[in-house]
């Protein structure tokens, strides 16, 4: 083991090289995530999902199904619930429907890190997938984006917390039909509507595999080299939001 | 208080949590703008200080019992303002869960601790902007949330404290956009200041609020009433016609990079 200027020891790097891993793909039964589960899988990757009945909220729940299976290497958390992505006004909400739209997606997030955190091996990575929406805003989908931001930086916080046992968390947001249908591979994308964000303006660069460019970017991460990479905002979305 | 005088003269401003710390503060700034401030808090018998400070600087207070988890208390509070002044103006939302300055255990904790600040900061803010919503558009007028640097940076002490106060700037982002065009104005600040539980700990242990000033480059925590005060009124008034979706870090310096 080397050491650092300061007399510490250097922790070695240990986890294995790309497609050795073992990931975990939450929110793999539909959009993104979907994309990024079949994706790591066709190439042989050994991929994890949960079972589409357990309640993401239930932590007894979560912890049973992950506790029941091989320590992961990789958590990709790719959730969003669906109703966040229905356009409405903020004011036109009851207390049920803000909940279905912004609250439920929060809760489930801690529940998924919470639990993901207890499986994970040391040197481990976290990737959360988001979309840009909240990055500059967008009418119609306050819920979506108070969600949104609220899960990008409890990333932040728990990627501080974590950081003692090496485990990186970072965050990578694509565009919202990105994080909605994926790569449109699925029976169900193309039935599914996407909220318009013109406010995001348009991409510099031209199209591209936006679940390519995801997935290249979650090798990235987990290569051992990328080790004191954390807490970090990663946006693949061809150079629209640009943020200052 | 100079600076702020008769900016809010006539103007009728709820704020909330403003018994003590920086929703105290910030309601005497507004009583020293001429505001009609209504103190928004869970026990009225508290805010006889808040209210006296109201009065002192040159403002009007009406004590408003409003839990803000309590939706039937907070439309209370926003009716009672409306009926007896006429108008409202602004909201300022700066209650937060009574457990925000405790450690947050986030690999053990359960949802009954994320509950405490969930529906203190993020359903609130939401069901606050809904009922406020056609006083502040027939007004004109303005909803400020105080939020915090901690919802920006995430605090590996407070994850759950910085992810409700992370979801108050993004829920800024989006209502500015959305209410834009009823021209009503969302901003929040994100205030390093003196609370009770520093003020406490300076007592306490003063080498650690000493440690915390070392960081500020300004030297010192804010003071709720003159350093988070005017430019949360900023915020609210005409002055500030312009500006809306923004976050204004208010700490010293010590949040250059956020």
């Amino acid at each position: 083991m080397g050491r650092r200027p300061s007399g510490r020891p250097v922790r070695p790097t240990t986890v294995g090289a790309v497609g050795e891993h073992t990931t975990l793909v939450v929110g793999g039964e539909d959009g993104i995530g979907a994309a990024i589960a079949a994706r790591l899988a066709a190439r042989g990757d050994r991929v994890r999902t949960l079972p589409t009945d357990v309640d993401v909220t239930d932590a007894t729940a979560v912890a049973a199904v992950l506790r029941d299976g091989a320590p992961v290497d990789v958590v990709v958390l790719a959730r969003i619930e669906p109703a966040a992505f229905v356009a409405r006004s903020a004011v036109e909400l009851d207390e049920s429907a803000w909940d279905e739209a912004c609250e439920r997606t929060i809760r489930a997030s801690f529940v998924l890190l919470q639990q993901a955190h207890a499986v994970v091996r040391d040197e481990g990575r976290f990737v959360v997938v988001l979309p840009t929406v909240a990055a500059t805003g967008v009418a119609g989908l306050v819920p979506l984006c108070a969600a949104v931001e609220s899960v990008r930086v409890m990333a932040k916080a728990v990627a501080r917390r974590w950081g003692a046992r090496g485990v990186t968390v970072n965050t990578i947001e694509v565009d919202l039909e990105t994080f909605v249908r994926g790569d449109g591979s699925s029976e169900d994308a193309e039935g599914i509507a996407v909220p318009s964000v013109p406010v995001l303006g348009q991409p510099s660069l031209p199209e591209r595999d936006a679940v390519g460019d995801v997935i290249g970017l979650i090798d990235l991460l987990a290569e051992p080299a990328s080790g004191g990479l954390t807490g970090a905002l990663l946006v693949v979305d061809r150079g629209t939001v640009l943020q200052p | 208080m100079s600076g702020l005088d008769g900016l809010m003269a006539g103007r009728v401003v709820l704020v909330t949590g403003a018994a003590a710390g920086v929703g105290r503060g910030v309601s005497a700034a507004f009583g020293a703008a001429g505001a009609i401030v209504g103190l928004g808090v869970r026990r009225p018998e508290a805010a006889a200080d808040a209210a006296a400070d109201v009065e002192r600087a040159g403002g009007t207070a009406v004590v408003l019992q409003c839990d803000v988890t309590d939706a039937a208390q907070s439309a209370a509070a926003i009716d009672r303002l409306v009926a007896d002044h006429g108008r409202l103006d602004a909201v300022v939302h700066n209650a937060v869960s009574g457990r925000s300055n405790e450690a947050t255990d986030f690999e053990h904790t359960d949802l009954a601790e994320w509950e405490d600040h969930c529906s203190v900061t993020i359903r609130a803010t939401w069901r606050l902007a809904v009922q406020a919503h056609p006083h502040l558009r027939a007004s004109a007028g303005a909803y400020l949330l105080m939020s915090s640097p901690a919802g920006i940076e995430g605090s590996e002490r407070a994850p759950f404290y910085s992810a409700v106060k992370a979801a108050q700037r993004g829920f800024v982002r989006a209502l500015a956009r959305e209410w834009g065009p009823d021209g009503i104005r969302v901003n929040s600040v994100a205030p390093l200041a003196m609370s009770p539980a520093l003020e406490n700990m300076k007592r306490m242990e003063p080498e650690r609020v000493a440690r915390i000033e070392g960081l500020v480059p300004l030297g010192r925590v804010g003071d709720p009433e003159t350093d988070i005060g005017p430019p949360s009124v900023f915020l609210c008034s005409d002055e500030a016609r312009y500006v809306t979706g923004q976050t204004l870090v208010v700490s010293g310096g010590r949040f250059t990079g956020l």
